[in-house]
C-alpha cells in the first residue's frame, strides 16, 4: 500500500487547508458555529485569504456555506477536521507530557508534525501513546534515566552508536542475561559485555573476546573447570570464574 | 680474519643495525630467531624484572645486525612484565622492528602490529608459518599489503628457515629506507582523540613518548604510563586532555574505552585483511589439532594420557640416559687412574690428592649426570614445542588452582624436575606476584636433576631391583604432594589475595623444530655445566681441603703395626692381616676424622641422630647445601678416602654395608625436602626481590624436612 492510496480522500489537501479544517472544526465544537471573521481571527489572517481557502474547501466538498458568513463542515469535512485535531492534540500531549517540552513549543511542534505523518505512522504512535498511558512506570523510568538527565550528552544521537543502556538498566539487563559460565559445552553465545576488570579484562580483549563476537564452549575440564572455548578461530582456556565475568546472549 | 673485518668496516661505514623481534606467543618467533642468528645468540635476564632477554646477531650484506627477541605478547599494554619489557625495548627505538605473525591467526596477531605501528617504529611484517596458511587455502597479496602498510612484508616458514633470506633483505631495506608516516586507520573518533592528545605529550629523547601509541595508552587510562607522563614537565595537560577525550568517546560510542580502543585495532586489521586476503582459508587448519585434542584432552582419558606422557619423559631421562652415563663414568674413572699413575703408588702428594680426589672426583661425579639433565630438558622442549604444555596446564589447572596455584605454575614446577634454578626463573610466566612467590617457594620440593644423582646412588644401594622404580616414583610423589599442601597453606596465610587471570591460548599442535632443539639443549647443558664447573669445582676444592686438613701428627694404624698387633701381608683377610692399600685407607680414614669436616660432622652428629644419620652423612650434607649433587661427590670423597675403591658401584656397596634401608629412606626425605641448594636460595632471593622469602624457603623447608625424617626414622624403628 502506498501512502497516496492510504490517504485517498485528503490526498490533495495541503497542510494549510488542513489547518483551516482544524480551526473550523474547533470553532464549531466550541461555539456551535464558525464565521469567516472567526476563522480569520483564530488563524490571524485576512478575511480575504480565508475566503480563498474556503472556496477551495468547498470545491472539495468539505465545507458549505449555510447562511452568509456562516460555515458548516460536510460529514467528510468534519471527519477530516477531527482527524487533524486529534493528531494535533496527541502530538502536543506527547511533546508536553512525555518529552517534557513547554506548552507553547509543544503546540508549535505538533502543528509542524501533524500534517506529515501517514495514517499508519499515526496509528502506531497512538497505540504507543495508549501503551504509555496504561504503563506510567515506563515514562517514569524514562524521566529518571541518568542518560536522559545527562545534559552534557548534547542533543545529537548518532545512528549506529546508540548506547547499550544506562547504568540503571544495564544492571537490570545483566540480571536477566546469562554469563558464559552458564553456557553448556557444545553451545555458542554472543558476547554482550565484559565485566572483568584490570589485567583479566585487557587479556580477554587482546584475545579477541569483544562485544558481538561469538564464543563456543568446546569442552570443559574434569569437574567443570576450566573452560575450553573457541573465539575468533583461536582456542582459549579460561577458568569458570573468568567465564562468569563475560556476559553473553544465546547465539541466533 | 680480524684485519679483513676491519677493512670491511672501513669500506662500509654503516653502523650496526639493531633489530627487535616482536610477536604473539606461539607465533614461531623463537625458531625464526634461531634461523636468523644460528648459534650466535645468548640468553640473559632483564635487570630488575624476571623475563629472559634473548639476543643474538647475524650479518646482512657485510653489515652486522644485532637482534633482540622480545618476549611474546598479545598487546603492548602494561599488565604483565613481558609486556612492560617489550614496551621498554621498543622505547629504546631499534632501527627495525620485525613483527612476526602467525599466518593462520592473522586477525589476532596483527592487532599487535597496529600497536607497533603506533609507536612510530620502523616495522617489517613477517608472515610466519606461511606453509600452514597456504595449505589451508589462504592467499595473501603481499605486494598490495606492503603498499597499503608502507613497509616490507615477507612470508617465512621459521622452523624450516624458509624465507629467511627474504626477511634479511627486507630488514636491510627497511633500515636503509625507514617507513614514512604510519598508515594506521583507526576511525574518526579515535583519531580525533589522538590528535588532541598528541601535541600535549611532553617531548622526550625517546620518541615513543610523543607517539600515537602513548596518546592511545593515556586515552585508555593506562596507569603505569599515566604516572610516567605525569612526572614529566607538562605531562598533566596531556593527562587532562586524555581524560576529556575518554569521556567524550565513552559518551558518544557508549562503550567503555578499553573495549572501544581494542575494537578500533581489530577494525583496522579486519579492513586490511579484507583488502589483501584474496582467498580466506578454505580448509580448517585446526582440523588435525581438533582431532588430536579429542583424544589428548579427553574428559576421562586426558589425565591418564598426561600421566603416561610424563612417565615416558622420565623413562627417556633415566633409562635411556643410563647409556651415555656409563660412558662418562668409565671416562672419568679412566682419567682419575691416569692422573693418579703420574705419581708412584701410595704417594702422599697433596697435588695428586687434590686432582684425583678433589677435582676429578667432585666434578666428574657431577658431569656424569649431564645426560639426565639434557634428556629431561629435551622432553620438556618437546612438550613445549608441540603445544602439549598448554594442554597440560588446562588439564592440571583445576588441581593446581585448588592448591592456590595456577595452571601456569605447572610448567615451572615441571621444569623444577630438571633443576630448581631454571624452574624458579620460569615462574616469570606468572603475571601475579603472589602466584609467582608461592610457586617459587615450594618449587624446590620438585625433585631436581641434581637430586636424581642422589637417588641413583642410594636407591640401587638399598632396594632390590623390583623396588627401585616404585621408590623413585615415591620420592617424586612425596615432593609433589608436599609442594601442593605447602602452597595451599601459603596461599591461605602469608600470601593471600586474588587470582591472576588464567586465560591462556591453546595453540595448534606443531611438530617440534629439529633446528631449535639442539640450541635449547646446548643452552641448558651449558647452564648446568657452568654451575658444575664453577660453583661445584670451587666447593669441591674447599671440601677437599676441609677433609684433608688438619692432618693428624701420627696414625693409630701405624702405632698398631709397630706394636705388632697388625701384620702387613699380600692378602688381607683376617682383621689382623692388612694389605698395603688397606693400611693406606685406614690412615686416610683417620685423617678424615681429624679434619675440619670430620670434626664438624662429629659435632653435629647428635643433632641428626634422631634421623638416623652418622657424622659421615652429616659431613656430606654440608656439601649438599652448597649444591645437591655435591652430596654424591662428597660421599665419594669421604669413602674414597676410607676405601681405595672408586666409582658409584663401589660406593653403593659401602653404603649398603654401613646403613639400613630405613636410614636411606630418612636420608632421601631429608635431601628431598630440606636445604634447597645455595643456587636455589640465591635465585629465589633475586626473583622474589627479598632475602626474607629466600630465608623463609631455606628455614621452612629444612625444618619440615627435619621433622619428617625424624618421624619416619623413629616410627620405622618400631617396626623394623
Amino acid at each position: 500500500m502506498t501512502v497516496a492510496a492510504r490517504n485517498t480522500p485528503d490526498a490533495e489537501i495541503s497542510s494549510s487547508l488542513e489547518d483551516y479544517l482544524e480551526t473550523i472544526y474547533l470553532l464549531v465544537q466550541e461555539q456551535g458555529f464558525a464565521r469567516v471573521k472567526d476563522v480569520a481571527r483564530a488563524r490571524d489572517v485576512k478575511a480575504a485569504s480565508v475566503s480563498i481557502a474556503l472556496r477551495r474547501l468547498a470545491e472539495l466538498a468539505l465545507v458549505r456555506y449555510e447562511r452568509r458568513e456562516y460555515i458548516a463542515l460536510t460529514p467528510s469535512g468534519e471527519q477530516a477536521g477531527r482527524r487533524v485535531f486529534s493528531r494535533h492534540r496527541l502530538l502536543t500531549r506527547f511533546f508536553e507530557e512525555v518529552l517534557s517540552m513547554p506548552a507553547g513549543a509543544a503546540g508549535e511542534q505538533a502543528c509542524a508534525m501533524e500534517h506529515s505523518l501517514t495514517d499508519d505512522a499515526m496509528d502506531r504512535l497512538v497505540r504507543f501513546f495508549e501503551f504509555l498511558g496504561t504503563c506510567p512506570s515506563v515514562v517514569e523510568s524514562f524521566r529518571q534515566c541518568p542518560m536522559v538527565q545527562d545534559s552534557k550528552r548534547g542533543p545529537h544521537v548518532h545512528i549506529g552508536q546508540l548506547p547499550d543502556s544506562c547504568a540503571v538498566c544495564s544492571k537490570k539487563k545483566e540480571s536477566m542475561s546469562m554469563s558464559l559460565g552458564d553456557v553448556k559445552p557444545g553451545q555458542s553465545a554472543v558476547v554482550t559485555k565484559i565485566n572483568a576488570v584490570g589485567a583479566l579484562r585487557q587479556r580477554l580483549l587482546d584475545m579477541g573476546v569483544l562485544p558481538d563476537t561469538i564464543i563456543e564452549i568446546e569442552r570443559v575440564g574434569l569437574g567443570g573447570d576450566p573452560f575450553w572455548v573457541r573465539c575468533q578461530g583461536a582456542r582459549l582456556a579460561l577458568r569458570r570464574s573468568e567465564a562468569n565475568s563475560i556476559v553473553v546472549r544465546p547465539a541466533d | 680474519m680480524f684485519a679483513a673485518a676491519n677493512t670491511a668496516a672501513s669500506i662500509v661505514p654503516a653502523t650496526e643495525i639493531r633489530v627487535a623481534l616482536a610477536g604473539n606467543p606461539n607465533c614461531g618467533k623463537t625458531s625464526l630467531f634461531n634461523a636468523l642468528t644460528g648459534a650466535r645468540q645468548h640468553v640473559a635476564n632483564y635487570p630488575g624484572v624476571t623475563v629472559e632477554r634473548r639476543s643474538g646477531s647475524c650479518d646482512i650484506d657485510d653489515r652486522s645486525v644485532s637482534i633482540i627477541d622480545l618476549p611474546g605478547t598479545y598487546s603492548l599494554s602494561s599488565y604483565s612484565p613481558e609486556e612492560r619489557v617489550a614496551q621498554d625495548e621498543l622505547t629504546a627505538t631499534p632501527d627495525v622492528v620485525v613483527m612476526v605473525a602467525d599466518s593462520t591467526q592473522l586477525q589476532r596477531n596483527l592487532v599487535l602490529l597496529a600497536q607497533i605501528m603506533q609507536t612510530g617504529a620502523n616495522p617489517v611484517l613477517c608472515l610466519n608459518m606461511a606453509d600452514e596458511a597456504r595449505a589451508a587455502g589462504q592467499k595473501i597479496d603481499l605486494p598490495l599489503m606492503a603498499k597499503l602498510l608502507g613497509f616490507p612484508v615477507v612470508e617465512t616458514v621459521g622452523h624450516r628457515a624458509q624465507g629467511v633470506a627474504d626477511l634479511k633483505r627486507a630488514i636491510a631495506r627497511a633500515a636503509a629506507q625507514p617507513a614514512g608516516r604510519s598508515r594506521l586507520v583507526l576511525g574518526e573518533l579515535m583519531e580525533q582523540a589522538l590528535a588532541a592528545i598528541r601535541p600535549l605529550l611532553p617531548t622526550r629523547a625517546e620518541k615513543i613518548f610523543a607517539s600515537d601509541w602513548m596518546a592511545a595508552r593515556l586515552l585508555a587510562g593506562d596507569r603505569e604510563y599515566g604516572a610516567r607522563v605525569q612526572a614529566m614537565p607538562g605531562g598533566q595537560a596531556a593527562l587532562d586532555e586524555a581524560k576529556r577525550q575518554r569521556e567524550r568517546i565513552e559518551a558518544r560510542a557508549g562503550v567503555d574505552i578499553a573495549v572501544f580502543v581494542t575494537e578500533r585495532y581489530f577494525g583496522f586489521v579486519d579492513g586490511l585483511l579484507r583488502e589483501v586476503r584474496t582467498q580466506a582459508s578454505t580448509a580448517d587448519a585446526r582440523q588435525l589439532t581438533d582431532r588430536i585434542d579429542a583424544v589428548l584432552v579427553h574428559r576421562i582419558f586426558g589425565l591418564p594420557i598426561f600421566a603416561l606422557v610424563m612417565y615416558a619423559i622420565f623413562w627417556l631421562t633415566f633409562k635411556v640416559g643410563e647409556v651415555p652415563m656409563n660412558w662418562i663414568d668409565s671416562g672419568v674413572h679412566f682419567l682419575s687412574i691416569q692422573v693418579a699413575n703420574l705419581w708412584p703408588a701410595g704417594s702422599p702428594s697433596l697435588l695428586r690428592s687434590l686432582l684425583v680426589d678433589g677435582i676429578i672426583g667432585g666434578v666428574g661425579g657431577v658431569v656424569v649426570f649431564l645426560p639426565n639433565i639434557v634428556l629431561l630438558f629435551l622432553g620438556l622442549a618437546f612438550l613445549e614445542d608441540t603445544g602439549y604444555m598448554a594442554r597440560a596446564a588446562f588439564l592440571t589447572d583445576r588441581l593446581m588452582h585448588r592448591f592456590g596455584l595456577h595452571g601456569k605454575s605447572f610448567i615451572p614446577m615441571l621444569s623444577g624436575f630438571g633443576c630448581s634454578v631454571p624452574g624458579i626463573m620460569a615462574t616469570r610466566t606468572l603475571e601475579n606476584h603472589r602466584d609467582r612467590l608461592v610457586t617459587m617457594l615450594v618449587l624446590p620440593l620438585m625433585s631436581c636433576g641434581a637430586r636424581l644423582t642422589i637417588w641413583m646412588l642410594i636407591i640401587p644401594a638399598f632396594f632390590p631391583p623390583a623396588w627401585r622404580a616404585p621408590m623413585l616414583w615415591f620420592v617424586y610423589a612425596v615432593g609433589i604432594i608436599l609442594a601442593l599442601v605447602l602452597a595451599l597453606i601459603l596461599r591461605k596465610t602469608l600470601l593471600r589475595g586474588d587470582d591472576a587471570p588464567f586465560v591462556m591460548e591453546l595453540p595448534p599442535y606443531r611438530l617440534p623444530t629439529l633446528r631449535s632443539v639442539p640450541i635449547k639443549m646446548a643452552e641448558r647443558a651449558g647452564l648446568y655445566l657452568r654451575k658444575a664447573g664453577t660453583t661445584i669445582l670451587g666447593i669441591s676444592i674447599l671440601l677437599w681441603a676441609a677433609t684433608a686438613f688438619p692432618k693428624p701428627s701420627s696414625y693409630r694404624v701405624d702405632a698398631e703395626i709397630a706394636a705388632g698387633r697388625i701384620v702387613v701381608a699380600a692378602t688381607g683377610h683376617a682383621p689382623s692381616q692388612l694389605t698395603e692399600q688397606q693400611v693406606a685407607a685406614r690412615r686416610a680414614a683417620e685423617n678424615l676424622e681429624h679434619s675440619v669436616a670430620g670434626r664438624l660432622g662429629h659435632t653435629l652428629e647428635p643433632v641428626f641422630r634422631p634421623l638416623g644419620f652418622d657424622w659421615k652423612i652429616v659431613t656430606a650434607m654440608m656439601g649438599a647445601f652448597a649444591a645437591k649433587e655435591i652430596f654424591v661427590a662428597q660421599m665419594g670423597i669421604v669413602y674414597s678416602i676410607a676405601d681405595a675403591d672408586k666409582g658409584t658401584a663401589g660406593l653403593r656397596a659401602v653404603l649398603a654395608r654401613d646403613y639400613s634401608p630405613l636410614v636411606a629412606l630418612s636420608l632421601m626425605l631429608f635431601l628431598l625436602v630440606g636445604t634447597p641448594c645455595m643456587a636455589t636460595v640465591v635465585v629465589t632471593r633475586r626473583e622474589s626481590g627479598k632475602w626474607g622469602y629466600a630465608l623463609l624457603q631455606l628455614g621452612g623447608l629444612t625444618g619440615i624436612a627435619y621433622g619428617l625424617s625424624a618421624l619416619v626414622f623413629q616410627v620405622g624403628r618400631l617396626f623394623i
